[in-house]
């Protein structure tokens, strides 16, 4: 490969610039967080955080209102059961169509991109009325069992274990006796396994921001997911903004921290799925 | 510093192994059994202040416990819920809180809840304003859907900080003597406004407009948008063309903040002391304090409404019928809403009392709110509770309402002519009325 | 999007000679029939939780169906026709749309900018590289909470930063367009980083020795952006595209949370920025309930996401139609 163009100073400029624009909403989250409410409508506004971070935090997670911590603890049983079963029965399903030969498997795998164009969340009133036949409306269920499986991370295990997934190790652990359930645990998950940890971080981040359907089903105040807690803060009688942006930084927490630590594999997933898609 | 770190821990275990059991989710306190103590959950809105009567109530039933839900929620977003419940046929709670403005609806199906009158609430006629007690019954007076808790005695909040910037008297007599009529509420915001205070006179025409209705109404018909045959009348309704043009007038004289109510906006507003008058039902005063903070402590006092009397909200409760323990969820009902419960409340949130006990008790009439400049509150709530003219709520109520009031938003925003805005309000009024 | 359905050949299963029967019988079953297994659960999973549902939506639109109502009369079409005439349905259509291409267009050149500019011999590549996703991993309703305050009408952020360039401040909420503006803003936040390494990945894989034949040919780096880089895209940009239009279509987080205060679910008095999938919502659930008439508004907006995606694939394909020879010259 020849070399790239250099970057000028004016490109450095125009990416910080950038930066700033992506950053700064983020970082004023933090700085109203950090601030009693009086900061609310202040002209100039803040821009330096303040020393309240510890008295919000207190006053949102005593707040028995919003049911705040509930709705954190919920939000982190939903996206990481929802993120565990994604990865295990994409990496299943893409192992079988990228690697096993069956019947009728281009046809199926064609429904399974299809379904990756129809917007589901059309389909939010017949499942509601399913959830209440089912008893789940306001349980956490409701909101876990319809995002078991995805066809985005079937597709994206498929098209990863094409390649990454050798065939002549398959075809070496068969000669010793493996069947496929072994060959799956042995060989082809610990390949996958990059290709995974990206569907999970993935995953993890769009079930813990999903407003939609837990708006729909799950009524009962006492029991939010953690984005319904800030609909709920912010909708109230009466707000507390500094408790409101507490609340939104703290549910943006995860994220950041998932971010932070695993940015690089979550980069090159979303690049490599943009190549072979 | 650590046993708080300690007990949020042990919160967290808590709520965790509750969420994973999904037990959290099923209202109705189903999962008492016959020997264990009963679980009710109470659904309310906004602030009822049963928090102390709680306590009580649980400290002389031990066999009881009470978990109420959706305090502090905004009340569009609670009856959609509750309606979904009562349809679903579950996840309501044992006891919830109607507000009146929606009680009509709710009543149009009344199997839905447990007949008070067939648990001996009868005998419990005289302790509710009479107007309040018949609210509760079906249009056939067979049926008690609910008991009533608070009324909605207006008066107007203001800050005295800035009225004095304005030259404006500041004592709440001298305040109140400034506004017989609504049209001298106007020649005061327009002296206000040509002192330049960097404020409003008030806050937004639409909360402003729903007061001026509810006591023309009251003063008059006795009904809003609905005849008390259940007619769609806003627009051949008298009361509601007049109370429309005052609040026009209002806006002509430019004395509205525009902040939409219940918004960020609206909220900022207190907190940046952006108006200096605001209506102010029994139940508003808890808004306030919450909204402006406790900064702003002092600075508020309460005076008479302009124009005479009126009644903005209040709320009954109701026991559904899919309650799992309707004999203990009527009891507590009835403890609620007693004079003494209706007393509690106010010490701890400010509902007015429906009950005339109460209303003459020591305790409201002494009572001063010291967010509030110490202004004695429950007397001048108090005093106007006891002439309320109620107005009568039709099914579609607070639909028709919110286009109403979406249409005088309008106007107040400079989307649309008075004219064209009327035009709107009873053509839109009319579609949602027919939705 | 290219689907490539045949990537690689399968693995054959191995003939086996020296295996005892019954392992064989099991093991001819287990290669024959697991593949199914593993597939399995998605499509139950799916079929129930997703295709049913979808299926459903349109034999519920064909009924008078009320949540309180105990009886949901079949009514045919009536639900449609109904919503054709209604011009608040049309009102939701056009905010959709406008909302759609003042946050797409806008946002996918600023990819492609970023993206060039990302793909050059850069200093901490992957810190540049986050700062630009770190919007996309947010979560959506805090920013919304946090970008309704940034666009207030007095007390917000952005007005204080107009007023100081003399434009008067701005009712975001309140006048439609700048209510489209600001919500298109919260998506192009959200989206411009994530689209931008899209952009990069497949700019990473067009041939060097193109650029370099094209310069030695006089052609400047404007040029070569524009006739090499562009149309090799072109696939990855529809892919963004179509992408853009599924998620866009159905935005509905980011409007309900500008909106606060009384009926937010309408977008504003005027109904300024309210979508169509929250039309649906205020429809179906609070504070019409309205099963029906909500499952009708559902299909209509899935068509017209079919026809919006069609009619981007189509256009874009014009578009790219003359400039491929250029580079294949």
């Amino acid at each position: 490969m020849t070399r790239l163009w250099s970057a000028s100073r004016l490109t450095y400029l125009a990416l910080a610039l950038s930066a700033l624009l992506s950053v700064f909403p983020i970082y004023w989250m933090f700085v109203v967080a950090s601030r009693t409410s009086d900061a609310m409508g202040q002209v100039p506004p803040p821009l330096t955080p303040g020393g309240n971070l510890g008295a919000n935090i207190a006053r949102l997670f005593d707040n028995t209102d919003a049911y705040f911590l509930t709705g954190l603890i919920n939000s982190a049983i939903v996206a990481v059961t929802v993120t565990f079963s994604v990865v295990l029965f994409s990496t299943l399903a893409g192992f079988a169509f990228a690697k096993l030969r069956f019947r009728g498997r281009n046809a199926l795998l064609l429904a399974i991109v299809a379904t990756m164009m129809v917007p589901t969340q059309l389909g939010v009133i017949p499942l509601y009325l399913l959830m209440t036949k089912l008893n789940w409306n306001d349980r956490l269920p409701a909101v876990i069992v319809p995002a078991l499986v995805t066809g985005f991370g079937v597709f994206m295990m498929r098209q990863y274990a094409g390649q990454a997934v050798s065939s002549e190790l398959i075809e070496a652990a068969r000669m010793d006796g493996c069947n496929t359930a072994r060959i799956y645990w042995n060989v082809v998950l610990p390949a996958l396994r990059p290709a995974a940890a990206v569907l999970g971080l993935l995953t993890f981040m769009t079930t813990w921001n999903d407003f939609l359907w837990p708006y729909a089903v799950l009524n009962d105040p006492e029991n939010p997911t953690v984005q319904l807690s800030l609909r709920a803060l912010s909708d109230g009688y009466y707000q507390d903004m500094s408790q409101v942006f507490t609340g939104t930084a703290i549910a943006t927490l995860p994220l950041l921290l998932v971010f932070v630590l695993f940015g690089r594999q979550i980069i090159g997933g979303i690049m490599e799925g943009a190549v072979k898609a | 510093m650590l046993t708080f770190t300690r007990r949020r821990l042990a919160a967290v275990a808590v709520v965790a192994v509750t969420a994973l059991l999904g037990t959290t989710g099923c209202g109705g306190g189903d999962e008492a059994t016959a020997d264990g103590p009963v679980t009710l959950t109470v659904d309310v809105f906004g602030q009822f202040g049963y928090a102390d009567l709680y306590q009580e109530y649980m400290a002389s039933h031990p066999d009881v416990k009470i978990v109420e839900r959706g305090t502090g929620s905004n009340l569009d977003e609670y009856s959609p819920k509750l309606t979904q419940w009562l349809a679903a046929g579950k996840g309501a709670g044992d006891v919830v809180a109607i507000e009146e403005g929606l009680l009509v609806e709710y009543k149009a199906d009344p199997q839905n809840f447990v007949n008070l009158l067939d648990h001996g609430a009868a005998d419990l006629k005289g302790n509710f304003l009479d107007w309040k007690w018949n609210q509760g019954l079906t249009a056939d007076g067979k049926q008690l859907i609910g008991l009533g808790t608070d009324v909605g005695g207006m008066a107007m909040c203001y800050r005295k900080d800035l009225f004095a910037k304005a030259g404006l008297p500041t004592d709440r007599e001298a305040v109140s003597g400034l506004w017989p009529t609504w049209q001298d509420y106007i020649k005061v915001g327009e002296q206000f406004t040509a002192k330049k205070t960097g404020a409003s006179f008030l806050d937004a025409a639409t909360n402003t407009f729903n007061t001026i209705l509810l006591q023309t109404a009251g003063n008059s018909s006795g009904y809003s948008y609905y005849d008390t045959g259940n007619n769609l009348v806003v627009g051949s309704n008298p009361a509601v063309k007049q109370a429309y043009d005052t609040t026009m007038d209002i806006i002509d004289s430019g004395l509205s903040g525009k902040y939409g109510s219940w918004s960020e906006e609206w909220v900022s507003a207190f907190k940046q002391s952006k108006f200096a008058t605001i209506a102010c039902p029994a139940w508003m005063t808890g808004v306030i304090e919450g909204n402006a903070g406790p900064g702003a402590k002092g600075k508020w006092d309460i005076a008479q409404i302009p124009g005479d009397g009126g009644n903005w909200g209040g709320s009954f409760l109701a026991v559904p019928k899919q309650s799992k323990h309707q004999a203990e969820a009527i009891e507590l009902a009835k403890f609620l809403t007693s004079a003494k419960g209706q007393i509690g409340a106010f010490k701890l949130k400010g509902p007015l009392p429906s009950s005339p006990q109460a209303l003459a008790d020591p305790a409201i009439l002494d009572s001063k709110n010291a967010y509030f400049s110490e202004a004695p509150v429950g007397k001048i709530f108090a005093e106007g509770a006891k002439n309320l003219k109620p107005v009568y709520m039709g099914p579609k109520n607070q639909a028709v309402r919110t286009e109403v009031e979406n249409a005088v938003r309008t106007v107040e925003l400079g989307k649309r002519s008075p004219q064209q805005g009327w035009t709107d309000a009873v053509s839109n009024a009319e579609k949602a009325a027919a939705k | 999007m290219a689907v490539q359905l045949d990537a690689r050949p399968p693995v054959a299963p191995a003939p086996r000679h020296s295996r005892p029967l019954r392992g064989a019988r099991l093991s001819r079953f287990d290669t024959k029939y697991s593949p199914y297994l593993y597939i399995a659960p998605f499509f139950l999973l799916f079929g129930v939780f997703g295709a049913y549902p979808l299926a459903y939506t349109f034999w519920v639109s064909l009924h008078d169906w009320d949540l309180l109502g105990a009886e949901h009369p079949f009514i045919g079409l009536d639900n449609y026709s109904q919503l054709l005439a209604d011009p608040d349905f049309w009102h939701s259509v056009v905010n959709t749309l406008g909302i759609f291409v003042i946050s797409t267009v806008p946002q996918l050149l600023a990819a492609l900018w970023l993206a060039n500019l990302l793909n050059r011999r850069l200093r901490a590549r992957t810190t540049w590289r986050m700062a630009v996703l770190v919007p996309n991993v947010t979560s959506t309703a805090a920013v919304a909470i946090v970008f309704a305050v940034l666009f207030g009408r007095d007390f917000g952020m952005i007005n204080w930063l107009l007023d100081h360039v003399g434009i008067s401040a701005i009712d975001w909420k309140a006048n439609r367009f700048a209510a489209w503006v600001a919500i298109s803003t919260m998506v192009d936040w959200r989206w411009t980083g994530y689209n931008a390494l899209i952009f990069l990945a497949a700019m990473q894989a067009i041939p060097r020795d193109l650029y370099e034949s094209a310069a030695i040919d006089g052609a400047g780096r404007a040029r070569q952006f524009w006739s090499i880089t562009v149309p090799l895209l072109k696939p990855t940009i529809v892919f963004a595209v179509i992408i853009s239009t599924i998620g866009g279509l159905q935005l509905f987080t980011e409007p309900r949370m500008f909106n606060s205060g009384t009926n937010a679910i309408r977008g504003g008095p005027l109904r300024e920025s309210q979508t169509v999938t929250m039309y649906m919502f205020e429809n179906a659930f609070a504070p019409h309930y309205n099963f029906g008439y909500g499952s009708a508004i559902a299909w209509l907006l899935f068509a017209l996401i079919a026809v919006v995606a069609a009619i981007n694939v189509l256009f874009l394909r014009r578009l790219g139609g003359g400039s491929r020879k250029e580079v294949s010259r």
